[in-house]
């Protein structure tokens, strides 16, 4: 029965238990034979990154993982000229530090970014377990879930009708790769750039509530549209990546059009002034 | 989860129970944390499991079900990182292993004072350390009297109860004939305790009544303001994650949550449906433009300030420009706290129109700023006008759900039974005075450097209302002035009012002897003469409760982890031998063993009639259940605002004071916390606001929260969190400095990049920084927090460190009021230049540094390096 792992953007906090508790079970502890000990600082099993998005006052941070996919048809176990590396009934793929020689063949062939680490002192590649030898142990999920605060974490049965559930509300991290490997990783809203921006009527100083804004992209011609709130704020969230052309209306003020706006990752336009007509 | 399996599968490991929090009071445990263990080794560190030995139905669990939604608490407690990686702690580099004394400390010779901070140490016998520990007292008794003796020992540490982290010779030093007590004055609360217990009373700290307040929220509010409130960092140390879950489920059942503070702090960037930057320490400015524009527009409750306030048309006079000329509206406000009128009007507004809750979190303007009297009292005056006390309308915290064992501060649904350790523990307790002879701690450096100060109230940290129209003076009417300390809470440089003052006090030659005990070296411990090796908590046996969480209450015994490192002990086993040499260990300990003083605390845990204790010790732990009813528990100032007469305010008149009678009566003069509450832009304590003169020179408003990284100065040395990048940016010369964040348009105008190392000064000197350049703090401000461990290049001049409190104000919240000022304050930054630095200080950058954990033993030590 194979094994999975969720990860929940929208409900992570960033408070890097994950990173923390992998640290703790994985450094100075020797778990051979499925893994021997982590170096104690700049490889990271599981590691999280910050990414900040958008500018003062539209920021938002969504905290991001890297961590071992544990694919179906793992591109690092062909590579392995020392047959390293396997993968379990529960779907773990492992590198055997007894029979890693170091010839990092795993790091090149892996498509995803900071999963596999070289340890020059023990001259093996090293990367996430799925704390296989807690599993054995009897627990039930690896330290990194156990330790999860929010839930953002989850691991379990991938024929369990709850995680089947989240697995459903997925979305593929590389989607052309992810097709071709199979992860047991799943990732539950990945952050998508948003555009943000506050209308306001400039001769009255008020925040303009109800202005309806549209944002046109440039290359597909696909439009979104959002209404602005009591600050005269308003978000277009989850819009594809490019540029795009606004346009502000509200009954009674003169149309505004401003653009093109680069949202490759996020942007705040800023305060944009409408005028009665 | 399988814990069963840890402790009795093939892996041999054993798992103990232990409260990993870091408050340093015995009733305000948490974090409890199962450790796992192993050939003398701790293994693991990791989450309590509630269920390990009890079934959920016997938690009675809480349910907050409400707008078509569920919220129970989690099975297992929600620890932070701290707490799992705290076996770095254990075993961290900085740890000290043996009693050392600083190599030209001479007790019968030169005594060289003035190079404490700056002098290396060797290793000494405990029997020659607790010799001239015992001499240098009865020297000093003989010589000044025992009131010449300072002991510092107030809180935040490990929490331990019978082994008591802070305050154990207390008792000792009063049978011994007395002592100076550095009282702490009440940090993070400064503005509710000075402020607002003249506005709405809430003794004992100042802030609103909590009781039920997470299921007020959950069932009434439509509108959550958290001012300067960062769930996501402040409660860590104290209670763990509840706030987290809470508030992504508060989003989830459709309350908005805005935040107003000059950063995108941890909880905004993950929680905020708006974030509303507003420049450091200008909140004041900004609330009285709210009820200006409420005044104007009659958007408030006239009738409930009727029957529930006083003094309002005084109020209104100022706020509407009768009194002074000036309007203060939003257009006025808005230059002076960056934010834009329009704002400032849709705030007000949608305030107005919704069951709004303000929550804080012990940080921001109420509490950390010169005088934060004002903003706090100003957010309750808001409250007030919105009808204080209504169904989704209250003060709600985000942390300390307990406090000080007062049923009107459980914000969490209230347990059957809160489990008491106050009998058998040890150490000080901040509810303690000690008359005649105290010195508020704020006021250390300047009781030593000036020789003589004065003040009003601050006798205990718990002191009342009215204790702050007493006066008291230093040194007190037959009292000694300070000629030696002992502390056991070296924190001071980092952790209060102008660091390098205190430096600078502990280098005075009136200081002929200072002895520190402390589990690592670091921050005041290099000042000292004498250093004592102490355990971590992980070393010793104990008793301790979870009663912060918000989840459950627990009950444990605590077994030792490991064996002590080193030559290290307790700090109530030094105490116990201090008292031995002195005659006085059996008056002192009462004939009371360990052991005996760990079932004591059972005996008096008020679970003594629940659990026996051979069940008590056999299952590990009891986890309280969860009281019948507690949806029923008033919530907030719910009674107040029903019937003020029957359910008065401890003010003078009962109500809320929006003209405070005390004040008006005892301080009618004082313009700095004056009657009503103003906007206070500077006066003869502070000159820290954009409007004054000095703001020429520093141009740049800082802001300092509590850290997230570590609890106050706690944990500064562990790898795992220093390698995060919001942690420590690491410089080209590989030291990690401390971060300091700055808006890309602040860092390019000074020509600042991502990964500088940064100089931040003023008059009160200057540290080294890491930039981080970040859309994460506004524009002209920049944000460091506190905390971080002092590495002087210079001592008391010149941190590398990043101690910011070393440079923060010295004057304390206001004339008349001796709270902290730490954040909101004027610096100026420039690029530092390395290299200059480097020819100018050689000593200080080729003084070894462990690369990933910081400073450490290896700088200190004699004969090496």
């Amino acid at each position: 029965m194979g094994k999975v792992l969720v990860i929940d953007y929208t409900i992570c906090n960033g408070c890097y238990n994950c990173q923390v508790a992998c640290k703790d079970e994985h450094v100075a502890n020797d778990w051979s034979p499925i893994a021997k000990p982590q170096p104690d600082t700049g490889q990271f099993w599981n590691k999280v990154h910050d990414k900040v998005r958008g500018q003062v006052p539209k920021v938002k941070v969504t905290y991001l993982h890297s961590i071992c996919q544990h694919c179906d048809d793992a591109p690092c176990i062909p590579a392995c000229n020392a047959d390293a590396i396997y993968r379990r009934d529960d779907g773990a793929v492992i590198i055997d530090p007894d029979k890693c020689r170091g010839n990092q063949l795993c790091l090149e062939a892996c498509p995803y970014e900071d999963v596999i680490y070289f340890n020059d002192s023990l001259n093996i590649a090293q990367k996430c377990t799925f704390c296989a030898h807690l599993l054995d142990d009897g627990w039930t999920e690896p330290r990194c879930v156990d330790a999860c605060p929010t839930g953002a974490f989850r691991f379990g049965d991938e024929d369990d009708p709850e995680i089947r559930a989240l697995i459903e509300k997925a979305e593929p991290l590389k989607p052309e790769i992810d097709a071709q490997v199979g992860p047991r990783v799943y990732h539950i809203g990945l952050p998508k750039p948003f555009i943000a921006g506050a209308v306001f009527d400039s001769e009255a100083d008020e925040c303009t509530e109800g202005a309806t804004v549209t944002a046109t992209n440039v290359a597909t011609g696909a439009t979104c549209s959002a209404v602005t709130d009591s600050y005269g704020d308003f978000w277009l969230n989850d819009v594809e990546p490019g540029e795009y052309t606004l346009v502000v209306e509200k009954g009674g003020y003169l149309v505004q059009k401003l653009g093109p706006v680069d949202a490759t990752e996020a942007v705040n336009v800023g305060d944009i002034a409408v005028w009665k007509v | 989860m399988a814990e069963d399996m840890s402790k009795t599968g093939a892996s041999g490991e054993k798992t103990l129970i232990r409260d990993i929090s870091f408050c340093g009071v015995p009733e305000n445990g948490s974090n409890a944390s199962m450790v796992d263990v192993k050939d003398g080794k701790i293994v693991r560190i990791r989450p309590m499991h509630y269920d390990w030995k009890y079934k959920k139905a016997d938690l009675n669990p809480w349910k907050f079900e409400v707008r078509g939604s569920t919220f129970e608490p989690s099975m297992k407690t929600l620890i932070p990182p701290y707490s799992i990686a705290y076996k770095k702690r254990v075993y961290s580099p900085a740890r000290i292993r043996y009693p050392m004394m600083r190599v030209d400390f001479d007790p019968n010779g030169e005594r060289n004072p003035q190079n404490r901070g700056k002098s290396k140490y060797k290793r000494i016998s405990w029997d020659e350390a607790l010799d001239i520990i015992v001499s240098e007292m009865n020297r000093i008794k003989e010589t000044y009297g025992p009131t010449a003796l300072l002991y510092q020992c107030d809180q935040h540490g490990e929490n331990k109860v019978v082994q008591a982290c802070h305050g154990a010779g207390r008792k000792l030093l009063r049978a011994w004939g007395g002592f100076t007590l550095q009282i702490r004055q009440p940090d993070s609360w400064e503005g509710w305790w000075w402020g607002n217990k003249h506005f709405w009373g809430c003794e004992p700290v100042g802030q609103g009544q909590q009781s039920n307040l997470l299921w007020d929220i959950s069932k009434n509010a439509e509108l959550l303001l958290f001012w300067g409130c960062d769930q996501e960092t402040t409660p860590w140390g104290w209670q763990g994650q509840l706030p987290s879950r809470l508030s992504y489920w508060w989003s989830e059942i459709g309350i908005k949550q805005i935040y107003v503070c000059p950063d995108l702090n941890y909880a905004a960037a993950v929680h905020a449906d708006r974030w509303i930057p507003v420049l450091p320490n200008t909140d004041a400015a900004l609330y009285l433009a709210i009820t200006h524009r409420w005044f104007k527009r009659g958007t408030y409750d006239k009738e409930y300030l009727a029957t529930h306030a006083v003094g309002v048309d005084k109020y209104e006079a100022y706020v509407m420009g009768e009194e002074d000329g000036v309007e203060k509206s939003p257009e006025w406000a808005s230059p002076i706290c960056g934010v834009p009128a329009r704002v400032i009007k849709a705030l007000a507004d949608e305030w107005a129109s919704k069951r709004t809750t303000v929550v804080i979190g012990n940080g921001g303007p109420g509490i950390r700023g010169p005088y934060a009297t004002e903003p706090a009292r100003l957010q309750g005056i808001c409250l007030a006008m919105q009808g204080l006390g209504k169904p989704g309308q209250n003060q709600a915290k985000m942390i300390e759900w307990g406090l000080f064992d007062k049923p009107d501060q459980y914000a969490q649904p209230k347990p059957l039974r809160v489990p008491y350790l106050r009998k058998a523990y040890t150490g000080g307790h901040p509810d303690e005075s000690n008359h005649p002879s105290f010195i508020p701690k704020t006021y250390v450096p300047k009781a030593i450097l000036e020789g003589e100060c004065d003040w009003w109230g601050c006798e205990s940290e718990t002191a009342d209302r009215v204790n702050q129209f007493e006066h008291y003076k230093y040194p007190a009417d037959g009292c000694s002035k300070i000629h030696m300390v002992w502390t056991d809470s070296p924190s001071w440089i980092t952790c209060w009012n102008s660091g390098n003052d205190y430096v600078k006090a502990m280098r005075h030659p009136d200081i002929e002897f200072m002895f520190a005990q402390h589990p690592w070296l670091e921050n005041d411990c290099l000042l000292a003469d004498i250093i004592l090796p102490v355990n971590t908590k992980l070393e010793e046996d104990d008793i301790a409760g979870d009663i912060f969480s918000g989840q459950y209450n627990l009950l444990f015994p605590e077994h030792k982890c490991v064996e002590p490192l080193g030559e290290s002990y307790s700090d109530y086993e030094i105490a116990v031998m201090i008292s031995e040499r002195l005659g006085l260990k059996e008056e002192y300990t009462g004939g009371k063993t360990i052991p005996e003083l760990i079932k004591y605390g059972y005996e008096t845990s008020r679970c003594e009639d629940l659990i026996t204790w051979e069940e008590l010790n056999e299952k590990g732990y009891y986890a309280v259940p969860t009281d019948n009813g507690w949806e029923d528990v008033p919530a907030g100032f719910y009674n107040f605002y029903k019937d003020p007469e029957k359910y008065p305010l401890t003010t003078p008149t009962g109500k809320l004071e929006f003209e405070a009678q005390g004040l008006a009566e005892h301080f009618p003069n004082d313009l700095e916390r004056p009657p009503v509450p103003k906007w206070v832009a500077s006066g003869i304590s502070h000159e820290e606001t954009l409007e004054t003169e000095r703001a020429k020179k520093y141009p740049l408003l800082v802001v300092s929260n509590h850290p997230r990284w570590s609890v106050h100065s706690q944990h500064e040395d562990i790898t795992w969190l220093r390698e995060i990048e919001t942690c420590k940016v690491t410089g080209p010369d590989g030291y990690q400095y401390h971060p300091v964040w700055l808006h890309p348009s602040t860092a390019e105008r000074y020509g600042i990049k991502d990964g500088d190392v940064v100089t931040i000064f003023n008059e009160r000197g200057a540290v080294l920084s890491g930039a981080y350049v970040t859309e994460r703090i506004m524009p002209d401000v920049v944000y460091i927090d506190h905390g971080a461990k002092w590495d002087p290049i210079v001592p008391g001049e010149l941190d590398r460190g990043g101690a910011i409190n070393t440079i923060v104000p010295r004057s304390t919240t206001s004339k008349n009021a001796v709270g902290h000022a730490v954040s909101g304050f004027l610096v100026n930054i420039e690029k530092t230049d390395m290299e200059e630095l480097k020819a100018k200080y050689p000593e200080a950058f080729e003084k070894p540094f462990h690369p990933c954990a910081g400073p450490g033993l290896e700088a200190c030590i004699w004969g090496r390096a």
